[in-house]
């Protein structure tokens, strides 16, 4: 059993700082679980606590049950992938993967048969005698991974293992990774600064600013519920568009008001969780991908902006443009490949606008309401 | 006409740095009495350096530096790595312990020679090799701790860590990665430490005597009554720099890489 369990654990810096500040979570046996979040946000130190690499200032930490706060490194059974490989590069590729059976005292013919099989199922079986100088950043990651394979730890701790690689080989151990999950079934902690990975590789993300951990659950949950703009904006490319605006009775509906042209009229189903806002300041969120040039639905509603710059990606166009026409405000749509829009014109763009998010403008939070359900 | 003066510029400078031991060179091999000639080589003669060895027992003390500055480097180096370790790892002795082991190196060497004589004559190591390689290997310390703590500054922590979780303890990270990865970088800081007791003159005429003063007092031994016996002095400062000339050979490589390893990814 290999449950780790977080209980209010901070990290507090000689200086007084927080570089954790009171992160609540437990990780179940088997789960494979990404800390997502900015640079500095603490998601490296958390790892690190857990790996006991860093003191835990305050809080409880608890591996399969057992509380490990002042239990060294080597006695958690836990193995740790750095961004950097981390590798010895004074020892072959054999020595790299058998130091930590080395260390244990595991006997020579049992090493050398874990070795081989970790070789095989990472194709590394015929670098064994190079030294880590002699390999690509693809290899050196892949001997990363074997030299925390073949110890057969409890958990694997992972520290941006991929974002020292190319795009290409990035996506495909991406997929390896989360194979290499399946196949093990051990717990794995990923940390990532790159949503793709946050979205695509684990059964739970949990998103971190500033120290806080501030909040988590299934990639695609979070996605669609987020709870405030950091996790709105940060969570994908491009980020969702945040738009001030003030909301106001109209009849019997609520309106977003953007200024006094562009209006988006707030759905029934959301008029009773969102009415307490009324007559305030608020922050609408609409992700790109909501925004369409044509109108496929009745209830799309349609807004008009002015064309600053179009990003063909060639599967898609990703525009920016000005909406609103006294403080003129920059979204991002993302449009279907075949839209022509030259630059300064004015274009209609339709709205679906269920999905879209009301924040708090002063907070940021997102105002409470039923969260939306997600198809899988 | 500019690569003409940055040639001339260039060959000037090699000129002023080489010709001292050039021209000591040409004297070692020119007789006594020839060694003040205006003509630039005279004749030759391989008296000189028979000379230093029958009748000065130059042998005697090129043996004394060879294991006074070797045994200093062997006793030093393995304190200085740990305490440079030390120094470049944990917050040990805080800022204030670093000041003070480099503040040894801030007084003049004048200062500390009595003392040591007087601690050298409590213990009886007066005149003995033993008593000038720990002399020589206090001297070191200090500044071998800073060259290897630059050293182990710019040693990734990734390593120690990673070798942390596979099963070592802190000591064992720092034996079987840092050490082994950190060889050049104890090379260089090696080679600097024998340089240094290689070259050291005042504690050496203070503490050594007859048969265990090294080749800096046996040089300055030949200014004798009679005056300066500069041939013999030419061809001892030849032999005695010949060492340094055929180790930089080979060693040059490792110094750079150990001085500039921090600053390589």
């Amino acid at each position: 059993m290999a449950s780790i369990e977080l209980d209010q654990v901070s990290k507090i810096y000689a200086n007084g700082a927080y570089g954790v500040r009171d992160v609540d979570l437990k990780i179940e046996d088997g789960e494979f679980v990404i800390f997502l979040g900015p640079s500095g946000c603490g998601k490296s130190t958390t790892l690190r606590m857990i790996a006991g690499l860093e003191s835990i200032s305050s809080g409880d930490l608890r591996i399969g049950g057992r509380s490990v706060n002042n239990v060294a490194p080597r006695d958690r059974n836990v193995a740790v992938v750095f961004q950097s490989y981390a590798l010895y590069p004074h020892m072959s590729v054999w020595h790299n993967m058998a130091f930590g059976l080395k260390m244990r005292g595991v006997g020579l013919a049992e090493i050398d048969s874990k070795v081989a099989s970790a070789a095989e199922l990472l194709g590394l079986k015929h670098l064994l005698q190079r030294k880590p100088g002699a390999l690509s950043g693809g290899q050196r990651q892949r001997v990363a991974l074997g030299r925390a394979i073949v110890r057969e730890p409890e958990a694997f701790l992972l520290d941006e293992p991929l974002s020292n690689l190319d795009a290409q080989l990035r996506a495909e151990m991406r997929l390896e990774l989360v194979k290499l999950h399946r196949r093990l079934g051990r717990t794995i902690v990923h940390v990532t600064h790159d949503q793709v990975e946050a979205m695509t590789m684990g059964d739970r993300i949990c998103i971190m600013k500033e120290g806080r951990m501030i909040q988590s659950g299934r990639p695609l949950d979070v996605y669609a519920n987020p709870a405030d703009t950091f996790v709105a904006r940060f969570l994908a490319t491009p980020p969702m568009n945040l738009i001030p605006a003030h909301l106001d009775h109209e009849g019997e509906k609520l309106v977003v008001r953007v200024d006094s042209e562009t209006k988006i009229i707030v759905p029934e189903k959301h008029y009773l969780p969102y009415v307490q806002k009324a007559g305030g300041p608020i922050t609408a969120g609409i992700r790109a991908e909501d925004i369409y040039e044509t109108q496929l639905q009745p209830e799309w509603q349609r807004i008009t902006v002015k064309v600053v710059a179009v990003e063909a990606l060639g599967a898609e166009n990703i525009l920016i443009g000005q909406l609103g026409r006294d403080k003129p405000i920059e979204i991002q749509a993302r449009l279907g490949r075949h839209v022509f829009a030259p630059v300064d014109s004015m274009i209609d763009l339709y709205v679906d606008a269920e999905p879209m998010h009301l924040f708090d403008s002063e907070t940021g939070k997102a105002v409470a309401r039923p969260p939306l359900p997600v198809g899988r | 006409m500019r690569k003409f003066g940055l040639h001339f510029g260039l060959i000037l400078a090699c000129v002023v740095v080489l010709l001292p031991p050039l021209w000591a060179l040409r004297t070692s091999l020119v007789p006594e009495s020839m060694s003040y000639s205006t003509e630039i080589f005279p004749a030759f003669t391989l008296d000189n350096y028979t000379g230093l060895f029958a009748k000065n027992r130059f042998g005697t003390f090129y043996v004394n530096s060879l294991i006074v500055a070797l045994g200093s480097v062997i006793v030093a180096l393995p304190f200085a790595a740990c305490t440079g370790y030390a120094f470049a790892r944990f917050r040990t002795g805080g800022r204030f312990a670093r000041f003070v082991v480099l503040a040894t190196q801030m007084l003049p060497p004048v200062a500390l020679v009595l003392p040591a004589f007087a601690l050298l004559r409590g213990a009886g190591l007066t005149n003995s090799l033993p008593g000038l390689i720990l002399v020589y290997s206090a001297l070191n310390l200090p500044f071998l701790t800073w060259i290897l703590m630059g050293f182990f500054e710019g040693v990734p922590v990734d390593m120690e860590w990673a070798a942390m979780t596979d099963g070592a303890t802190a000591w064992g990270a720092f034996w079987r990665i840092v050490v082994p990865i950190s060889l050049p970088g104890l090379a260089a800081a090696g080679v600097l430490g024998f340089i240094l007791s290689w070259n050291e003159f005042l504690f050496a005429l203070v503490l050594s005597g007859p048969q265990t003063a090294t080749i800096p007092v046996s040089l300055a031994a030949l200014q004798t009554s009679n005056g300066v016996q500069i041939a013999k002095v030419s061809a001892g400062v030849v032999l005695a720099i010949l060492p340094l000339v055929i180790a930089s050979r080979f060693i040059q490589r490792f110094i750079i890489q150990g001085l500039t390893f921090g600053g390589v990814k």
